[in-house]
């Protein structure tokens, strides 16, 4: 029988690569064509194909990982350096929509009566829900640790309970953010401020939700006994991007909500 | 702010002691305190979070604010993609003006 005399993982040919390519494609130009000509099928057919895909691409690294037995230190240690990479690029991705809320908002134009917040807008009260979701958010850092350490220590009723709360917050996050856009007296086409406003929370909203999803992915795999002591970096990758999450929302809070009011 | 900072960096450093103690089999205590912090300053901290919105939120007046069609807010220069395109995704007619005033003629 064939073996291989090293620690490495080498894949099998896979489609899912290619299909999630497609997704992006059909994702990119669906937006334009809803834009322009009113039709969301592509926008559809790209969702969908892309949810296709990370069902069954993430399904294969379970099975080769978990099943399997690929993922050798050497490997983990590869998966490591990939998370930390990707979260890494997500940091420069929110730090542009920092840097377009500083630049319209520490110099405001005539246009916006020369001051931030523009005339005529009502700022949303940080003391408000803005600080009821940091303190939903600093809640859930803490119950994901407290669920990190159960699974370190092998007590499992206890990592779910954990992991269970953490994503309870993460949802009551989500709705909070939701009515607040909904019984927000601004809009996103209320110029700069709304636009700043909207897409850099709206961004950081689809974060939540992503982080969300990927911790009720881990509560999945720790009620069916994938995890280990020793060896769960599904979960630590899941982890190290909800804390990511929290921390940019501290400084959207403190940006946008509270200096920014 | 910096007290954040320091609790996001203790809790990194923790995690880095935890896995370092874990291969000798010490540290049972970890999750434990974890979990006291969850319950005690994490969950309670929310209900006080909680409370005070709940309180704010009476206090409101319940007016609607004069409409004042400003030339830098209220945008439409093209159609919103959804609905009939003169209203953002998430409007919300008692508090959302359009262009042209007030949808409803509400008093509250």
């Amino acid at each position: 029988m064939a073996h291989q005399a090293h620690a490495y993982h080498m894949v099998d040919p896979s489609p899912w690569p290619l299909t999630g390519a497609t997704a992006a494609l059909l994702m990119t130009s669906g937006l334009a064509i809803w834009f322009h000509f009113h039709s969301l099928l592509l926008l559809y057919l790209g969702l969908t194909l892309l949810f296709l895909t990370m069902v069954q691409w993430w399904r294969d690294i379970i099975r080769e990982g978990t099943f399997q037995g690929h993922h050798t230190p050497p490997v983990q240690k590869g998966l490591r350096y990939g998370m930390i990479l990707f979260i890494t690029s997500e940091v420069f991705f929110f730090l542009g929509f920092f840097w377009a809320f500083y630049h319209s908002s520490l110099a405001p134009t005539p246009e916006l009566g020369g001051s931030w917040h523009p005339t005529g807008i009502n700022p949303l009260d940080p003391f408000e829900v803005p600080l009821l979701n940091t303190a939903v958010l600093l809640a859930s850092g803490v119950t994901v640790t407290w669920a990190h350490h159960s699974l370190m220590e092998g007590n499992r009723k206890e990592a779910i309970q954990a992991l269970t709360l953490t994503i309870i917050l993460g949802v009551y996050f989500t709705s909070l953010q939701a009515m607040e856009y909904y019984e927000a007296p601004f809009t996103i086409a209320d110029g700069v401020y709304g636009t700043t406003f909207y897409v850099a929370t709206g961004f950081h909203g689809l974060h939540v939700i992503i982080g969300s999803t990927f911790l009720a992915v881990c509560l999945m795999r720790q009620v069916q006994y994938h995890f280990t002591s020793e060896h769960h970096f599904g979960f630590e990758a899941a982890a190290w991007y909800w804390h990511f999450v929290d921390v940019v929302w501290l400084f959207l809070y403190v940006s946008i909500y509270w200096w920014g009011s | 702010m910096a007290a954040v900072w320091a609790h996001i960096l203790r809790r990194s450093f923790s995690s880095a002691r935890q896995l370092l103690a874990a291969a000798s089999g010490e540290e049972h205590q970890g999750a434990r305190m974890w979990k006291i912090l969850s319950f005690v300053v994490a969950v309670p901290g929310v209900s006080v979070c909680m409370l005070n919105c709940y309180l704010k939120a009476q206090q409101h007046s319940h007016e609607r604010p004069v409409f004042v069609p400003y030339d830098h807010l209220c945008i439409r220069n093209k159609p919103f993609p959804s609905g009939d395109g003169k209203h953002s995704f998430f409007h919300n007619p008692h508090a959302n003006p359009l262009p042209t005033g007030w949808e409803d003629a509400e008093e509250h």
